[in-house]
């Protein structure tokens, strides 16, 4: 007899699917068999996806079938590598920080100047021309819409900013509280981030909702090729 | 001063904080270890070791030259002083006057006890007070007054007496003042004083001069004025430092013009830190030097500056009541300390000088010779007059008396204590503490509990006299009983021998002998050449005790409310909350149970018959239209980079909005690549499901690159240099080398660049990452509902051209494209909107239930409290 | 080794933010980038293996829930060895992928659809300020808007008030959380790149 992998499958969804939707009733084994299976699994796959799309084919590859000079480039990231096995090792974990450190480093100039260059002064550029007349014309948006539309984009960009300035000084009787136009500035960020998480909350929704439809659908499915 | 601190072996400055001299490597800070070994102080009935230090007078400071000349022209001159005048001088020398201090330790439970004058001054309730005299002599000490003095003449000497006095004073202290000055005038054996509580910042800044009790102030500022040598040498003094007491300020500022007088004089002194002494002590310096300037040049080097500098800050100050201060009867005229004023009942005119006559005549004007070898029965006549707690501060200048038993139970003189003590000028036993070795080597100053006071160690080694260093060096001499009452008490203290090592030859103990081998001179420093020097290389304080630092908590009022209010915060974390009951639990249970039942038993029916009653949506937002004019502009065949990046949970979701989006697209060349582990099979996994229709005659290509590791770090180096960043596909071949990818040598030689991704870190990563090396190739992203609001602004910022959202977005790509009925987003829509609405219906309707609820409970908990 | 390694992080941040500026740098910053991909990678590993220690120590001293723990063992081992064997993207392992993993992956995303629902209609019980009421309107109102009817879009909500809350007002609060959090990042990376911050262990 022939089993498909379709086959095979389908039933282990089927199954993990059940596994996992009897939380509905509570917290119970089954549940915990379902999730911890799925990390075991899960974490083997990454560990074999490491091995062969980078430790192999990124480092291994060219120590072995390199030319001299990516054999000697390679040697920096291999000793990287073993300062990094090194943590495995309380004794030899301090080690690592090497290599941590190299990390972080080249982190956070990355993000720096991603954040520059990606999003700071777009964002701050994009606000500005939320006023401008002749892109809004080319997406075919009159004149008020887009002096109206910009006001508030302005206005959620600024007030919703300003909600993140927690700089305050105390007061006399001890209380700490933000200078009053601030106060206030952040009072209507708090609006705009509560309409923003409010949108996130829907595309949340959203989404778990096609997951659960997606699942049910499954289930309908693998009984369905049954019946 | 108070910025940095001297070296005392080289004289650079340092900062405050520094442990070593930065220039000599030697210590700043002295360690509070006990001198052992050969830096053992003297023992009793040891004989001090001469030290010849005329031969290194050159290279003194001329000040120090000037001062040792006066003093040894002053030795010589009272060198031919007769028993008497001997007698005399050592009656009112300022060592008799401190002898009782080491020893009222042991003796007086109550040392540690605040002085009941200080406690009166404060407000507090004093406690019963003993019927013993020595609490009277100390309120007589600190609070002294007219009455004190001639307790005959009390109705005479009261309006003299100053306001603050009475305000300060009981009555009943007076009175007992009085009886304590009847008594002391009488006693035949001196009773123990309580000693006065000094502050733990006596030594710690230049206020400590305002501890010092006025009289005493006044009293060595009277004599300093008579002292016209020491006066040369005298060092600045501060006059009212922050921590003196408001009446004492008030008062200092009372006489501040006349004191400027002195002031000046002060300044001229060498750099002397004369603040950091108690003015009582600086007083009983100033009684010190009087003879010793004369009498030792080593003496000269540190006590001038304690002596002028008292008397520069007080010579002014005394109040009327001691300026017109009646004299008291006449109880030991043959001897000289008793001063005129006490003989002979004279008013002190005010305006005849600064310094009432019955100062101007006391004995410490007269130099006396010192000598080191005091007669026992000339110590014992002082003894007996002063207060113990006195004569406890001065332990070293019993070393060289030896007083008998007998003697010291004789009554000796009824001159008050605290006169004799003072005019006593012919001491020149206790050398001051010049020596550089107290860096390493001197214990704390007697009152300084706290030895991590930040007082100035500089001045306080060379202002301070080393009698005081060596109260409390030697906490078991200061245990003896009272030294005026026993041998014991009089028994010499041990005298360090850096002190010895700094004593004068010429006025030395006659049994002082040459200095050993091991007392090599000092190399280095302005103590070059001195021997018997403790050695303040670092190396020594390795054997002493490490030093002692303060267990107090340093921390200000507001540092205190910050912590107090993180550990309420820690505390809240941490404190469990109570659940309110478990109705509500029950209650939670069952609407979670109701919500799952409302949507299974909705959704499942109409996924199971798979109706498509609702229609897709009509019309699509500009981002979705973006989106499709880019997926027009791609020419067949052209290669598009796809970020496969999402997570396998929202799987149905992106290839629900991501198929209709490829299956727009022409002989499409897709280019997968991932930074999830798991997007290289989710690509496949979409490739051989949803774009399975464009395989075969779509003519679909695809390339998967497989997974791009380090996030962001990945990215740009992918977009900066993408063939050697990702050079093989998932089956490790050469990925650069396959037609998919000819002619690809950069990100911008892509036609487009799609992410189909449900987390808006993600995009945001490939949107800066790319910003600057994509050029002008078109960014389209499709992404799950949940991110779509923190990726819109990129769209509206341009940097975006396309944005295609969840369910809904493929819904309307796929109604763009002829809604067709097999379409993921199709099959799921119906579904899909009747859970959105009852998602809706939930919300408002529930929210608003337990709205009302809850304002209910509000309300309801407002009632109750 | 602290100095080193801020002296290392901060040489490394260097030369990649020279990268940025200087053409002369975009060669070192390639390389560097190259080394930290390949660090990433390995560092994921380490993370793998640090999981296998723990759960193995929790069987080794049978704690409570070991059995799990073995069950999460042979799993990761299991599945190591096979996508070691076959490659990751055999097909066989699509099993792996589309029989278990999007199976539990997108069955707890299922179950967050309930949980969210109760947690939305239970928000204003708890909390029943401002921000709660906008956010939970704006929820709704999103919601019922992205819905159809079977005779089409949703009137008003699905055509005006939905995308002008998406496309204006939420617009607004989200480019401020985002360039919020680009200079929450900017800070971060140059507090690491002058050594203030030393995350990798080195203070």
């Amino acid at each position: 007899m022939v089993v498909s992998l379709d086959l095979i499958t389908g039933i282990l969804s089927f199954l993990f699917t059940l596994l996992v939707f009897s939380y509905l009733i509570g917290d119970n084994p089954l549940f915990r068999i379902a999730v911890y299976i799925f990390v075991g699994v899960s974490s083997g796959y990454i560990a074999a996806v490491a091995w062969w799309q980078v430790i192999w084919p990124r480092l291994v590859y060219p120590l072995v079938f390199g030319s001299m000079l990516e054999k000697g480039l390679m040697l920096v990231p291999l000793l990287g590598a073993v300062l990094i096995f090194m943590k495995i090792s309380p004794r030899l974990a301090g080690m690592s920080r090497i290599a941590m450190a190299f990390m972080v480093g080249v982190g956070a100039a990355v993000t720096i100047a991603g954040a520059v260059a990606g999003t700071l002064i777009p964002q701050v550029m994009g606000t500005i021309n939320a006023f401008d007349l002749t892109l809004a014309s080319s997406r075919n948006v009159n004149l008020i819409e887009t002096l109206f539309n910009g006001a508030f984009v302005l206005a959620g960009t600024i007030f919703t900013l300003t909600y993140f300035h927690f700089g305050a000084r105390p007061k006399a009787d001890g209380s700490m509280h933000r200078m009053g136009l601030i106060e206030l500035s952040a009072w209507v960020g708090r609006i705009f981030i509560g309409i923003t998480l409010g949108a996130v909350f829907a595309g949340v929704y959203a989404a778990a909702l096609t997951a659960f439809i997606e699942r049910i659908v499954s289930l309908i499915n693998f009984i369905g090729n049954f019946l | 001063m108070a910025d940095v601190i001297k070296c005392p072996v080289c004289g650079e400055s340092n900062l405050p904080d520094q442990e070593f001299c930065q220039y000599c490597r030697s210590r700043l800070e002295p360690l509070t270890g006990s001198l052992k070994g050969e830096d053992a102080p003297i023992k009793p009935g040891q004989a001090p070791t001469k030290k010849t230090t005329a031969e290194l007078e050159p290279i003194l400071p001329q000040w120090l030259r000037d001062a040792r000349d006066s003093a040894r022209k002053s030795t010589e001159k009272d060198s031919a002083s007769d028993d008497k005048s001997r007698q005399e001088s050592f009656s009112a020398s300022s060592f008799d006057l401190l002898a009782g201090l080491q020893s009222q330790k042991a003796g007086d439970e109550e040392d540690n006890e605040t002085p009941e004058w200080l406690t009166n001054i404060t407000g507090a309730t004093p406690k019963p007070k003993k019927d013993q005299p020595e609490s009277s002599e100390v309120r007589w000490v600190e609070l002294g007054g007219v009455n004190d003095f001639a307790p005959e003449e009390t109705a005479e000497a009261k309006p003299a007496e100053p306001s603050w006095l009475k305000d300060v004073t009981p009555t009943n202290e007076n009175s007992d003042l009085n009886d304590w000055f009847r008594e002391a005038s009488g006693s035949q054996t001196p009773q123990q004083p309580e000693q006065p509580t000094i502050p733990d910042d006596s030594f710690s800044a230049p206020a400590a001069p305002s501890d010092t009790p006025d009289w005493l102030r006044q009293m060595a500022a009277d004599s300093e004025a008579q002292n016209a040598s020491a006066a040369q040498l005298s060092s600045g003094g501060e006059s009212v430092p922050l921590d003196t007491p408001d009446w004492l300020r008030s008062f200092a500022e009372e006489n501040e013009p006349r004191n400027k007088a002195v002031k000046d004089a002060s300044d001229a002194s060498p750099a002397s830190s004369f603040g950091e002494e108690p003015d009582w002590l600086r007083a009983l310096g100033a009684s010190q030097d009087q003879t010793q300037s004369a009498g030792t040049a080593a003496f000269s080097e540190a006590g001038p500056g304690t002596f002028d500098a008292a008397a520069g800050s007080s010579a002014d100050n005394l109040p009327d009541w001691m300026q017109n201060l009646p004299p008291v009867e006449k109880e030991k005229p043959k001897q000289g300390t008793v001063p005129r004023w006490l003989q002979e009942e004279k008013p002190v005119s005010s305006a005849e000088t600064d310094m009432p006559v019955w100062l101007s005549d006391l004995p410490a004007s007269e130099p006396v010779a010192p000598e080191p070898e005091q007669p026992a029965a000339d110590e014992n006549l002082s003894f007996g007059d002063i207060p113990n707690w006195l004569k406890a501060a001065a332990p070293q200048s019993s070393i060289y008396s030896e007083p008998t038993e007998e003697q010291a139970s004789e009554p000796s003189s009824d001159t008050p204590d605290w006169l004799s003590a003072s005019s006593d000028a012919s001491q020149p036993q206790s050398t001051p503490a010049f020596s550089l070795d107290e860096i390493v080597d001197a214990p704390p100053p007697a009152f300084t509990p706290d030895a991590q006071a930040s007082y100035n160690m500089d001045a306080l080694f060379t202002d301070m006299p080393d009698w005081l260093s060596n109260a409390t060096e030697n906490p078991s001499a200061s245990n003896l009983t009272p030294a005026a009452t026993s041998a014991e008490s009089i028994t010499p203290g041990e005298l360090p021998s850096w002190v010895q090592a700094m004593r004068p030859v010429d006025s030395g103990s006659p049994l002082a002998s040459l200095a050993g081998s091991d007392q090599a001179p000092e190399s280095r420093g302005a103590l070059a050449g001195l021997q018997g020097v403790l050695p303040a290389a670092p190396g020594y304080a390795a054997t002493n005790r490490p030093k002692a630092y303060s267990i107090k908590l340093l921390a200000n009022e507001e540092q205190q409310t910050h912590a107090a209010m993180l550990e309420q915060i820690v505390a809240a974390e941490t404190a469990p909350v109570p659940i309110g009951s478990f109705s509500t639990l029950q209650t939670s249970r069952i609407l979670r149970w109701v919500i799952t039942f409302v949507l299974f038993v909705i959704l499942v029916p109409v996924l199971f018959m798979g109706t498509q009653s609702f229609s897709l949506p009509v019309g699509a937002p500009p981002a979705i239209d973006g989106a499709i004019e880019v997926l027009q502009s791609i020419p067949e065949g052209a290669p598009v980079l796809v970020a496969f990046d999402y997570e396998p949970a929202r799987s149905a979701e992106m290839e629900a909005a991501a198929a209709p989006i490829f299956n727009r697209l022409s002989k499409p060349n897709l280019i997968f690549i991932s930074t999830n582990e798991t997007g290289g099979i989710l690509a496949e996994r979409f490739i051989s499901g949803p774009l399975a229709g464009l395989s075969g005659d779509g003519g679909l290509q695809s390339l998967n690159l497989g997974y791009l590791p380090g996030g962001q770090m990945g990215i740009r180096a992918f977009a900066q240099n993408p063939s050697t960043t990702a050079p093989f596909d998932v089956a490790l071949a050469d990925a650069w080398t396959t037609p998919q990818l000819q002619g690809i040598t950069s990100l911008s030689k892509f036609a487009a660049l799609i992410i189909v991704t449900d987390n808006a870190n993600s995009a945001r990563a490939w949107i800066e990452q790319t910003s600057t090396t994509r050029g002008t190739i078109p960014l389209l992203v499709i992404s799950s509902a949940q991110a779509a609001p923190m990726i819109q602004p990129y769209y509206d910022s341009q940097q975006v051209n396309g944005l295609v959202a969840g369910l809904y977005g493929g819904a309307v790509v796929e109604q763009k494209n002829g809604g067709a009925s097999d379409g993921t987003a199709r099959r799921y829509w119906d579904a899909y909107s009747i859970g959105m609405l009852l998602a809706m219906a939930l919300v408002l309707g529930g929210g608003l239930l337990n709205l009302a609820l809850g304002l209910r409970d509000r309300v309801a908990a407002g009632e109750a409290k | 080794m602290r100095i080193f390694t801020a002296v290392v992080a901060i040489a490394a941040g260097i030369l990649i933010l020279g990268g940025y500026f200087f053409p002369a740098f975009e060669g070192m910053q390639a390389l560097l980038l190259n080394w930290a991909v390949i660090l990433a990678g390995a560092a994921a590993l380490v993370g793998i293996f640090n999981l296998v220690s723990v759960h193995t120590d929790k069987i080794r001293r049978q704690e409570k829930g070991s059995v799990y723990s073995a069950l999460l063992l042979i799993s990761l081992v299991a599945t190591f060895l096979f996508a070691m064997i076959l490659r990751p993207n055999h097909a066989t392992m699509k099993i792996v992928l589309s029989g278990i993993i999007i199976p539990v992956e997108a069955s707890l995303m299922g179950l967050l659809t309930i949980s969210l629902l109760y947690a939305a209609v239970r928000l204003l019980r708890r909390r029943a300020d401002l921000t709660s009421i906008i956010f939970l309107v704006t929820a709704a109102l999103l919601i019922l808007g992205s819905a159809t009817l079977p005779f089409g879009n949703m009137p008003v909500l699905g055509t005006f008030v939905g995308p002008w809350i998406t496309q204006v007002l939420a617009l607004g609060g989200a480019r401020g959380i985002l360039i919020g959090v680009a200079l929450g990042t900017l800070t971060t990376g140059l507090r690491v790149l002058f050594g203030a911050d030393r995350p990798y262990g080195g203070n």
